[in-house]
């Protein structure tokens, strides 16, 4: 700054009054200071990755700001969120804001694409949420992390099964609120996974049970294309299970594998599921 | 030399306002109208009053009417059906409904085959045709004018929702374009409802209030003024039944951040837009013209040279090259006439000029 | 067909009032009167022409619809024609539905016995993976792409084509579809993966909904009606992902709603002649939310209470809900019961279109139906339409005790497979479980 500038006082009623001499920040710049010191950079750093996505400009495309998407949206009944909201701060760059939006309001969407189908201006806007999460996890940001706590079972089934759920996850004290119809069913969840007339439904760690060499290959999708890194970010420990599990039923599958190509398998050999090996 | 003989095609504002003129100038000329009726949309939809100057539309109509009246070869409930060049002239057959032709034999054309309302049934979100009480402005208009502006419980309404941009700057439809005229039209039945039914609650949702030039304060600040109509900024996802044939609307005022609105309203509007209807696009089809990229008749130059098309001897007027409100379309209606008139009498047709790319110069 | 040449005459019948004296109309034009026009950046014609130039290429590998899957032409929202394979199918199931509403694929497999469809379904099947991708963003499109193309590589090979049964793998799977045909930078990192895993990009040509197939199969399927239904009012959640996502993509019928709402399920339900309720909340979710269920679900009991219930009984009167989605299905079923807290006493059948269907069709509701996994009240609904539901209860009551006992051994659909299919995805599969009859078409 040059010796006769005077220096403008700490106080944002002045910001107005000043020239560019005296070190006046610019909008954005500013309002990244209402964010702690140490989140700004990585704040900057989220967004730059969110907007340098390939399907970011695909899917961001311009706003007149009817608020089509906010009207229809469910989860804006219940939260304070609004599509709207969101679209706005991506169109002006507004980091403190995505940031803000990232950490708490994101994962209020239900996902409905009621929005998506609306928009006028033909956004993608659910899509942008997804780009939002997506990069959530991918920072391991604290949103993340808390949103995937509870659900470590699930992206454990996920990861090693490629099934989502399982019928025995239906515990009366998981789900006191789908009453005494789920009771019964945790209650008699043997027989009732028995009596379904496919073979492959009738276990009850598994919604259908896939064979091994299918779980080998999903596992091999989510090592190779970058999946199990994001995990190791967010949980470690998931990270390190899936690994574990992915390498011995990797060395099984090959056995078995060989053993067919050889005509050396016995089928009786086996046991009667592979989860069982 | 093209023949002293024009063939207006819609009559409409636009193609009477270039009839009347054409007849002043002392040129021949052949009507076709698809219709039963001169007038065009404003009769067909029986517009009430005309903005901005709030005055009957039958005053502005009915001198151009007459002046369709005056011509002799006028074939009305007929279309044309085939063009052909012969030298400098065009022969047309022209079929009428019973599927009778009819040939002719002329210097020049002049295309005014006009626009249709969009289609509103395309919102289906909106529900127009299946929830009671939803209105295009082109219904209104008819009730206004017929002075029967009741819900289907036969009462008048007391809480009236209209909403524009139905149809137009909305890509879900594939209409990118404004309308132009819509925000005007909603205004005006807004002051006119309130004029029939002074304690009723009208509301306006609107994106943006477009009542361009010299309407401004004739409609937008007239209706707040003297009428006391609300304006709530932004546009309705969705209309859903509510009780007793109310409408419901789901909507944000998107003043305030995420303030999701649903109102009961025992009428709804919607400012349906314009759109190139499937008449014009035969007649386009049937002349060999180009389209433009939001499917309305593409002018030859449409700076300098609006009413002239991409054929030789081909005139456009009117809503056929893009949404035009009554007075611009008389007013090409007059500019057509003039261009086909020196086109016949003299021959001249002027050549778009050649397009030059602005320099620009990164900075 | 008797059903495609009337709605040809109502089509026809609609252009001559609208335009009763031209010769020279666009077609097109006229059409687009009866199905309306939606308009998103990558039309699915784009998409469409893209894939088939990357066919030439030599870039992907379609999977065609071939005659012999007997294909049915449907209308897209923008009438677009959309081919319908109707035999020939290999089952993409649904995680959620096998999980919790096993009810619901085992009533496609019983409908497709009764109208002897040929069918795989097989253990070397994933689930899309979509529902954990869009409740907690931990995945990225390629492994997304690489989920898909693998299991439609499974299909491909043995010829059959994959009818996706839950309604989030079929939104999931056209927007998946619509991005590795539109982004080279997708396939690149996708192809790798592929060919390690001994596969190539597959791409089926079309992505098809069990519901879909059902609706064009309805009106046979109804044939076989055992209950009367015309007194019955149901009112109809057509799911989010089945339509709002890559709109588009899905079937419309101008005898559904005037072709304004998709026409599964709801044709579905018309063609077995129940009385169709609408209720002002017919577009809005079902709150099922995907993490919501499982970790929000105040949001969810409240959202399927408030916003579909409810509505769907007291303004519409209904009699049933009637769904086509994993997540519909257990949403609004298993959101009622909470209500009672609070004086909301509403308990609202709810069936997925395949368990209505088969049930009318005289499905066992138990064996098949599997009605035991819902919450709501769907015995009482199946005694008003005169399903003798007691009788059924009691033998599979029976069924359940020999089970337990070990007296009785578990009854089947189609033949169980070998155990060495729950280990290896082997070449000689179909062949072994079909016999000859395979060998005939491939």
């Amino acid at each position: 700054m040059p010796q006769n500038v005077i220096p403008l006082p700490d106080d944002p009623r002045y910001m107005d009054l000043s020239y560019p001499e005296q070190g006046a920040l610019t909008e954005e710049e500013r309002n990244l200071d209402t964010l702690p010191p140490d989140q700004r950079e990585l704040a900057r750093k989220f967004w730059q990755a969110v907007k340098s996505d390939f399907r970011f400009n695909e899917y961001l495309r311009g706003c007149l700001n009817c608020g089509v998407c906010t009207s229809g949206c469910p989860a804006a009944k219940f939260y304070d969120y609004g599509p709207r909201e969101m679209i706005q701060y991506m169109m002006r760059d507004a980091v403190d804001r995505i940031w803000e939006f990232v950490n708490k309001k994101v994962w209020a969407c239900v996902q409905c694409y009621t929005c998506s189908m609306r928009c006028p201006f033909n956004n993608e806007i659910a899509g942008l949420i997804m780009l939002l999460r997506e990069y959530a996890v991918q920072f391991a940001l604290p949103s993340a992390k808390e949103i995937l706590a509870p659900y470590r079972r699930v992206l454990y089934t996920v990861l090693t099964l490629g099934n989502q759920v399982t019928p025995d996850m239906i515990q009366p004290e998981a789900f006191p609120d789908w009453g005494p119809q789920a009771v019964e069913e945790s209650k008699n969840m043997d027989v009732y996974r028995k009596a379904i007339p496919v073979d492959l439904l009738q276990r009850t760690d598994i919604g259908w049970h896939a064979s091994l060499q299918t779980a080998v290959e999903l596992m091999t999708i989510m090592f190779e294309s970058g999946v199990m890194d994001a995990i190791k970010n967010v949980d470690p420990d998931l990270y390190d299970m899936v690994s574990d599990i992915y390498e011995e039923r990797k060395s099984q599958l090959e056995e078995i594998r060989e053993k067919w190509m050889n005509g050396e398998l016995k089928e009786e050999d086996l046991p009667d599921s592979w989860l069982d090996l | 030399m093209p023949a002293n003989r024009v063939l207006v095609i819609g009559a409409g504002p636009a193609g009477l306002s270039a009839t009347k003129e054409l007849q002043a100038l002392g040129v021949d000329v052949v009507l076709v109208e698809r219709e039963s009726y001169l007038g065009g949309t404003p009769k067909k939809l029986k517009y009430s009053l005309l903005f901005p100057e709030l005055r009957p539309a039958s005053e502005v109509l009915d001198p151009l009417i007459k002046a369709g009246e005056a011509v002799k070869t006028r074939y009305m409930e007929s279309i044309v059906d085939k063009v052909q060049q012969e030298g400098d002239n065009f022969v047309v057959t022209i079929k009428d409904k019973n599927g009778k032709t009819y040939t002719e034999k002329v210097g020049a054309i002049i295309a005014a085959s006009g626009f249709e309302h969009f289609d509103s049934r395309r919102k289906y979100e909106y529900g127009y045709g299946i929830i009671p009480n939803i209105y295009n402005i082109s219904d209104i208009e008819g009730m206004l004018s017929e002075n029967r502006l009741v819900t289907t419980k036969g009462t008048p309404p007391k809480r009236v929702a209209i909403l524009l941009c139905v149809g137009s700057r909305d890509a879900t439809v594939g209409n990118t374009h404004c309308s132009r005229v819509c925000c005007a039209v909603s205004i005006k039945q807004a002051m006119e409802i309130k004029e029939r039914i002074p304690d009723a609650v009208v509301h306006i949702y609107y994106m943006d209030i477009r009542t361009y030039g010299l309407m401004e304060d004739k409609l937008y600040w007239k209706a707040q003024l003297n009428y006391r109509v609300g304006f709530i900024r932004g546009r309705i996802s969705e209309f859903m039944r509510g009780p007793n044939d109310t409408v419901v609307i789901k909507g944000e005022d998107t003043m305030n951040l995420n303030r999701a609105l649903v109102v009961p309203y025992d009428m709804v509007i919607l400012a349906n837009g314009m759109e190139l209807g499937l008449g014009s696009k035969q007649v386009a089809k049937v002349l060999g013209l180009e389209f433009e990229e939001h499917g309305f008749v593409r002018p030859m130059d449409p700076d300098r040279l609006p009413v002239l098309s991409t054929r030789k001897g081909v005139f456009l007027a009117g809503a056929i090259t893009g949404p035009k409100t009554i007075s611009d379309s008389i007013t090409e209606g007059q500019a057509a006439a003039i261009k086909a008139y020196e086109y016949v009498s003299k021959g001249i047709w002027e050549e778009a000029p050649r397009k030059v790319a602005a320099e620009v110069v990164k900075h | 067909m008797q059903e495609e040449r009337e709605i040809q005459k109502k089509l026809h019948e609609e252009i001559k009032q609208a335009f009763p004296y031209a010769e020279d109309v666009d077609w097109n034009e006229i059409y687009q009167r009866v199905i309306y026009r939606y308009s998103t950046p990558h039309g699915i014609a784009h998409v469409k022409e893209e894939l088939e130039k990357l066919e030439e290429k030599g870039e992907i590998i379609v999977h065609h619809i071939k005659p012999y899957n007997n294909p049915v032409e449907a209308q897209t929202i923008n009438g677009l024609p959309k081919k319908i394979p109707t035999t020939r199918l290999w089952q993409h199931k649904s995680c959620g539905q096998c999980g919790h509403i096993p009810g619901y694929p085992t009533s496609v497999f019983w409908i497709m016995n009764k109208l002897e469809i040929d069918y795989m379904d097989e253990p070397h099947q994933t689930s899309c993976t979509g529902w954990n991708y869009h409740a907690s963003g931990a995945s990225n499109p390629v492994a997304l792409a690489g989920v898909y193309v693998r299991n439609m590589w499974r299909a491909y090979e043995i010829d059959y084509f994959p009818l996706i049964h839950c309604g989030t793998s079929f939104g999931h799977y056209k927007e998946i579809r619509n991005m590795i045909v539109l982004y080279p930078q997708i396939r690149e990192k996708l192809r790798p993966i592929m060919r390690k895993l001994g596969m190539d990009i597959v791409v089926p040509e079309e992505v098809v909904h069990y519901s879909e197939w059902l609706f064009v199969m309805s009106k046979k399927a109804a044939q076989h009606k055992k209950y009367d239904v015309s007194n019955i009012r149901a009112a109809v959640h057509t799911p989010c992902h089945v339509y709002k996502l890559v709109p588009d993509d899905t079937i419309y019928d101008p005898n559904v709603w005037q072709g304004r709402r998709p026409a599964p399920p709801t044709g579905t339900v018309l063609n077995f002649g129940a009385k169709i309720v609408d209720y002002s909340t017919w577009w809005d979710c079902c709150g099922f939310g995907f993490r919501h269920i499982l970790t929000e679900r105040e949001f969810t009991r409240s959202f399927a209470l408030f916003k579909k219930v409810i509505p769907a009984v007291e303004e519409g009167k209904a009699d049933v809900f009637v769904t086509s989605d994993t997540g519909c299905v257990t949403t609004l079923d298993k959101s009622q019961w909470a209500g009672k807290a609070h004086g909301f006493n509403y308990n609202l059948p709810v069936l997925s279109d395949a368990q209505f269907a088969a049930i009318l069709m005289g499905a066992d509701p138990y064996k098949i139906g599997q009605i035991h996994w819902h919450a709501t009240d769907v015995e009482g609904f199946l005694r008003k339409i005169g399903v003798p539901v007691d009788e059924y209860k009691e033998q599979f009551l029976q069924y359940l005790a020999d089970l337990r006992a070990g007296n009785a051994q578990p009854e089947y659909l189609y033949k169980p497979h070998r155990k060495i299919d729950f280990y290896l995805a082997l070449p000689d599969r179909v062949k072994w479980y079909k016999g000859e009859q395979a060998q005939k078409v491939s």
